[in-house]
């Protein structure tokens, strides 16, 4: 199996308004899959729907290689899942909690559930209900990392958690790939968190998936450039319209280039521009890839 | 435990940059040979970078002999590297010219890429 998610137009409409739309997507076994978008972009419809808690309107979508919608207990064993608005059993102590998990799941590991208790110091005795939120994400991480699952999906699991705690989860959710065949889904609209971590990014808005690339590919293509021009001139209309925001301020001259290859961008830009003097040209963090995106498409931003 | 340093900047390869982290690591000492090389996940870890690209890195290093995989142990940092002739060249010609080529291009002094390459040659003190 070389995906461990696909989707194929997964559609979901809440009355008439469409939630995701024609969604095509396609998660190879092995990555860490950062699913981008802004709040109400589609990200936990999306998710849900590929976990068959809601049904698509239209399309449909396989997970570990099974039709979503035929997603049974054989499957959830092979699945941690955590949510931001995670639902746990409020009454017990979280030493309740992973043993009543433990029930659930033949592979359940004790040594690496014991690693992580450790690791992320969380208080076996008490209640869930009295946890702040950095340890109840942290206890649903344990309850859903414990079991070595094929698949980590994870619905925005850093909103609302202070740096540090971000950090431990990060770390803890790594301790997994030291299986093999693991897979890692992360929908967030914390592009930062990802940043290194991601091999692949998605870009959702209003149900639509605007961008699936390589990581490496989206930071190779994209390239702030700076021109200083001899003269002033007036900017000519027919601009490569691989070139976003151009914008203009005396001699200055400042784009984004969405297709930069360094053998050719330089003739192209000495091209438009026969009187320029100096060119400056910085690479993008993922961050600054989606502002520009976000500006050239109108997508409301992050 | 990382025992080098990396500061990340974006618009090149995490993998390529980590490669050449590690390199500078070894010709100025602060990676010495023997010393215990990360594992793809205390890398991955540390780095926040992804296992795979982790992965990429240690194969690669191991590939060009600057780590040595000791399996049941780890890697460990290998003696420096005496440059085959292929090597010398491509440094001592290939490499060497691109940078003439280029400095000519944007009329920087003969002196000053000397010197530049005297005051850079001191990484390895």
């Amino acid at each position: 199996m070389n995906n461990a998610i696909e989707a194929k137009c997964l559609t979901k409409r809440f009355g008439k308004n469409p939630a995701v739309q024609n969604l095509d997507l396609t998660v190879p076994t092995g990555s860490i899959f950062a699913f981008l978008g802004p709040n109400g972009a589609g990200k936990t419809t999306t998710i849900k729907t590929l976990m068959n808690i809601i049904k698509p309107t239209q399309g449909s979508s396989t997970v570990l290689g099974v039709d979503s919608q035929k997603l049974g207990p054989k499957e959830f064993a092979q699945i941690g899942y955590v949510s931001e608005n995670q639902e746990m059993p409020d009454w017990m102590t979280i030493n309740q909690f992973l043993n009543y998990c433990k029930k659930m799941y033949s592979t359940w590991d004790d040594k690496f559930c014991n690693d992580l208790i450790n690791q992320f110091s969380l208080p076996l005795k008490q209640k869930i209900k009295n946890l702040s939120r950095g340890m109840k994400m942290k206890a649903a991480l344990v309850s859903s990392l414990a079991y070595r699952p094929k698949l980590l999906i994870f619905d925005e699991p850093f909103s609302g958690l202070d740096p540090l705690v971000r950090d431990e989860f990060i770390t803890g959710m790594l301790d997994i790939t030291e299986d093999r065949n693991w897979t890692i889904f992360i929908s967030s609209h914390d592009i930062d968190e990802v940043e290194r971590l991601a091999d692949w990014v998605g870009i959702i808005d209003k149900g639509t998936l605007k961008v699936i690339e390589k990581t490496e590919d989206l930071q190779n293509r994209f390239r702030r450039i700076e021109l200083t021009l001899a003269d002033p001139i007036n900017i000519k209309n027919n601009l490569p319209r691989e070139w976003y925001l151009l914008e203009q301020q005396g001699h200055t001259v400042h784009f984004i280039d969405s297709q930069y290859e360094q053998a050719k961008s330089e003739d192209k830009i000495r091209e438009m521009f026969a009187n320029c003097e100096n060119i400056i040209v910085s690479g993008m963090s993922l961050r600054e890839i989606f502002v520009a995106f976000a500006k050239k498409f109108m997508i409301s931003e992050l | 435990m990382i025992n080098f340093t990396i500061k990340f900047q974006y618009g090149s390869p995490i993998y390529e940059q980590v490669v050449y982290a590690v390199k500078k690591a070894v010709v100025t000492g602060q990676l010495k040979p023997g010393d215990i090389f990360p594992s793809v996940r205390e890398m991955a870890k540390e780095l926040r970078i992804n296992p795979n690209t982790a992965q990429k890195v240690i194969a690669h290093l191991a590939r060009e002999r600057i780590i040595e995989i000791k399996p049941g142990i780890g890697s460990l940092v290998s003696e420096l590297n005496t440059a085959t002739k292929s090597q010398r060249d491509q440094i001592l010609n290939n490499e060497v010219e691109k940078l003439v080529v280029e400095s000519k291009r944007l009329s920087i002094k003969r002196e000053d890429v000397i010197d530049a390459i005297n005051r850079n040659w001191k990484l390895d003190k």
